[in-house]
């Protein structure tokens, strides 16, 4: 090695130092992981396994979690039934039938409804489905499981539709033309070719669509009438439940710690990350299967391919389908409605392809027109009740009687205070262990084992970080509620996205331009500061902003670990508690039973927020888009 | 000699870009032709005209006729005309299915469901492609398993199943292999016993082997159309000579 004189060797070394740096931050955020998941677990596992004190009679007696795992289950079902089949035509809609001018205005629309605050979601139940609801069916309250359920639906829709439209996208315009060219309709092509093609994809949306609904916790603790009962009989939408995340929400800040019943929290909090963990692989698996392009193994076609099998799946679906809407709509439009869809079934080989093909767009124009009323009624609830209350005063003073009047002043510099320790926080970590995955790792053991970590952190239900940060932070290092606690939960839940968006971003840099550089005898971290960096900038920035607009909307990590319900003065020490607008939100909804214009005005407040901060990071990445390609 | 599909005055924008300019020309039937010139030229254009493929791109503008069975099909309905009408693309594009359900999958949309007919037609079709030998034991498999070769010659039979008249095919053999190219040259002469054939080909010499006719294209007009012995041996055009002598493009 005689061409390595000194200042090679340090040039070396110093790459070497480098690098170790990034996978230091690389580990940093899998043992978070670990940590968080540990932690969770070991505690449920030493409270149920060897807690000695076993106590059956004592007060409360029992924990059987059952009915929270059936209300679970129940609620995220009902939200499966009416946002699968929506989301699914809308994103046919986007990608296969919609002019490119209308597809322009729908995709916005979907993302809008995606940047809504889940507290929102839940005001909105609370306030305008809930009492419409208790109207319309003159029911004692609107807070129930169908309730609940359609809430969950709306919230599921983004994530259903946007994984359905890549999967629906990414399949080859080959099909399409050879379809066509047999003088099949378009409609035919797509039921019968394209959909089946992108099968595995749209299955991974629906999937991960229902892990959304079960992860979510304000939006159902709201509405959802939370009785931790099972409906009686099994069927019936209008009972009150309760589930598993919204136990949680309830019931963590009452208990005595290292009671029972704070074990028993930690195990439903480890039940949640079990599914967690179920709708993580399974999405994987079925996303890895489309991109590998592989048919499903012969077994399973043989299955899915006869005829039992299809006849069984439909009736179960059709039971399922026509259970709900009788006890939705009633009797009599279940009825009717059965009927028409078995007269479909049975006359579909007899109605010609030219009539299938209209009405089937029909629907699907219905479906879209539909989700995209839907989130026309929310905004128009919200701003025609909230502007009003907005002024000067009320953005700038400071809150009287408890929050109850006054202004909002301090709930939006905490909410920024949050937002901006939290990404301060994850930033460097992320960015420095995405750099680590893309640039230095070749896949090993350990590379595969950190993206594994952060992938199952990814999808987490953000109540477990409060659940987390409350038992760790508050309870365990005895800070008390305090703004740097809230910081930590959040910049751990935006982790997994901030990584993910980062190497993405990474990836899209060609390869040519690394080996220009390294060609020319740059060092590795010079290619990747002068070369590799400023070209994923955008796309870095861009994750980062939408990273802020989610936490800027989170309670469920805030809830016991930060906030407080009003506070007079701006927070200065990151050991105080703060105000934030999700909780504000929250905690007017649940406490103050008549809705005042100081609800709908927080709700504005927070919704124009977390806009302003997505459309920063659309114009972000135009600006940037710009300028490179200029 | 009767025409099989014919077309008159076609001119063809994508956008503000004219691809073809008035264009007039027959194909006869029960004969396989070819169309040849420079890449660019607009003969997939021109092909794809004749089952308003075209029509799939949204800047595109047809005006002129093109008349099939003495009807304007450009006035007509395009699902219709498509199953007269079919077509073989230049990279083989089978379904994600096995290979019955790729062959049974026009005849099902089209209203045929009896298990047994479905099955006659599945084996006649992969018979005429030349296919049935390789893959009669393993009809259920999936269709992508199979060689590039044999997927395109699976396209041609996917073709046949829905009986066309008219076959459209735009460079077939282009991705192919020359073992491969010479066993779909063989089936293509096979097919003009009962089929009108249209051939896009970059190849002279396919052109020369396979077809009967051949029109030479340049800038998105028809040059000159003739028997292929003519056009290849004693073309009328300068244009024509230079082509198929290599002096250009
Ligand atoms: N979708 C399209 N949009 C715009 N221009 C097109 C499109 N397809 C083809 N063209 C243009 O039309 C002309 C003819 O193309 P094509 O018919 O594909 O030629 P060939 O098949 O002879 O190579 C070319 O100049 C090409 O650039
Ligand atoms: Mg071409």
């Amino acid at each position: 090695m005689s061409y390595m004189d000194n200042t090679t060797k340090k040039r070396v070394l110093r790459e070497g130092v480098i690098k170790s740096i990034w996978l230091a931050t690389a580990l940093i955020s899998a043992v978070a992981v670990a940590f968080i998941l540990g932690h969770v677990i070991c505690t449920a596992l030493s409270g149920f396994l060897f807690n000695t004190n076993w106590n059956p009679t004592g007060t409360p007696p029992s924990y059987g979690i059952a009915a929270l795992i059936i209300d679970t289950l129940l609620v995220t079902l009902g939200a499966l039934i009416f946002s699968v089949p929506l989301g699914l035509a809308t994103a046919v809609y986007i990608s296969y039938v919609a002019p490119p001018r209308m597809r322009d205005v729908v995709k916005p629309v979907i993302e809008l409804l995606a940047g809504i605050p889940s507290v929102v979601y839940g005001f909105f139940g609370m306030i305008v489905l809930g009492s419409f609801l208790q109207k319309a069916l003159n029911i004692p309250s609107g807070a129930c499981w169908l309730a609940a359920s359609i809430i969950l639906g709306i919230m599921a829709l983004p994530t259903i539709i946007s994984v359905s439209e890549d999967a629906l996208f990414a399949i080859p315009k080959d099909y399409k033309e050879a379809s066509l060219s047999l003088g099949v309709t378009y409609w035919h092509t797509i039921s019968h070719v394209l959909l089946p093609a992108a099968a595995s994809g749209v299955s991974a949306a629906v999937i991960l669509g229902m892990g959304r609904a079960i992860g979510e916790t304000m939006a159902v603790m709201m509405i959802a009438g939370n009785a931790a009962i099972i409906p009686n009989p099994i069927w019936n939408v209008l009972s009150p439940v309760r589930t598993l995340t919204a136990t949680l929400g309830i019931e963590m800040t009452e208990v005595a710690t290292n009671s029972m019943h704070y074990y028993a929290l930690f195990g439903v909090a480890t039940i949640l990350l079990l599914i967690t963990l179920l709708i993580n692989l399974t999405s994987y698996w079925l996303i890895k299967r489309m991109q590998t392009g592989s048919c499903l193994p012969d077994r399973m076609r043989n299955w899915t391919h006869s005829e039992g099998m299809r006849v069984a799946v439909a009736a179960v679906a059709g039971i399922i389908v026509v259970w709900f809407l009788s006890a939705v709509l009633g009797i009599l439009s279940a009825v009717v409605i059965t009927a028409a869809i078995g007269a479909w079934y049975f006359g579909r080989e007899k109605i010609s392809p030219k009539f299938a093909e209209k009405s089937s767009f029909g629907i699907i124009y219905a479906c879209t027109a539909a989700v995209i009323l839907i989130l026309a009624i929310i905004l128009w609830d919200i701003f025609a009740n909230g502007l009003p209350a907005i002024s000067w005063e009320f953005l700038t003073g400071r809150p009287k009687q408890c929050g109850l009047a006054g202004g909002i002043f301090t709930a939006i510099v905490g909410t920024l205070q949050l937002v901006a320790g939290a990404i301060l926080i994850t930033l460097p970590i992320g960015i420095g262990a995405a750099i680590y995955f893309t640039e230095y790792s070749h896949e090993n053991l350990l590379t595969r084992a950190l993206r594994i970590g952060n992938d199952l952190l990814n999808g987490t239900p953000s109540i477990v970080f409060g659940l987390f940060g409350f038992a760790f932070f508050v309870i365990y290092l005895n800070w008390g509620t305090c703004m740097l606690a809230g910081q930590i939960c959040l910049a751990f839940m935006i982790l997994p996205t901030i990584i993910r968006t980062t190497e993405e971003a990474l990836k899209s840099v060609p390869n040519s331009l690394r080996e220009a550089s390294l060609g020319l005898g740059a060092t590795q971290w010079q290619t990747i500061r002068k070369v590799v960096l400023p070209s994923a900038a955008p796309g870095i920035l861009t994750g980062a902003i939408l990273s802020v607009g989610r936490a800027a909307g989170e309670t469920a990590p805030i809830m016991f670990t930060a906030v407080v319900f009003s506070k007079r003065f701006i927070t200065r020490d990151v050991f105080d508690p703060v105000m934030a607008l999700p909780y504000h939100l929250f905690a007017l909804s649940t406490t103050v039973p008549d809705v005042t214009t100081q609800h709908y005005g927080t709700a504005v407040v927070l919704i124009a927020l977390v806009i302003a901060i997505y459309l920063a990071a659309i114009f972000s990445r135009r600006h940037f888009q710009k300028k490179l390609f200029r | 000699m009767t025409p099989a599909i014919q077309a008159n005055h076609l001119n063809l924008f994508y956008g503000t870009k004219q691809a073809l300019f008035d264009v007039d020309i027959l194909f006869e039937e029960k004969k396989i032709t070819a169309l040849v010139g420079p890449s660019g030229c607009g003969k997939s254009t021109l092909l794809r005209c004749l089952n308003r493929m075209n029509e799939l791109i949204p800047t595109c503008k047809i005006s002129g006729e093109i008349l099939f069975r003495s009807e304007n099909i450009l006035k007509a309905d395009p699902v219709e005309l498509r199953k007269q009408i079919g077509m073989v693309f230049q990279q083989p594009n089978p379904f994600p299915k096995s290979i019955y359900d790729n062959i049974a999958y026009g005849p099902r949309a089209h209203g045929e469901h009896d298990t047994g007919k479905l099955d006659t037609i599945v084996e006649n079709s992969l018979k005429s492609a030349a296919l049935w030998d390789e893959v009669k034991d393993r009809l259920h498999d999936s269709a992508l398993g199979l060689s590039g070769g044999q997927q395109q010659r699976l396209c041609i039979a996917r073709t046949l199943a829905v009986s066309p008249e008219i076959i459209l095919m735009d460079e077939p053999c282009s991705a192919l292999d020359p073992i491969a190219t010479s066993k779909i040259e063989t089936l293509i002469t096979d097919l003009k016993q009962k089929y009108t054939v249209i051939i896009v080909t970059h190849n002279m010499p396919q052109a020369t082997r396979v077809s009967d006719m051949t029109g030479f294209m340049y800038l998105g007009k028809v040059i000159e159309m003739d028997e292929t012995q003519t056009i290849f041996v004693n073309p009328a055009e300068k244009l024509t000579q230079h082509y198929i002598t290599g002096k250009f493009g």
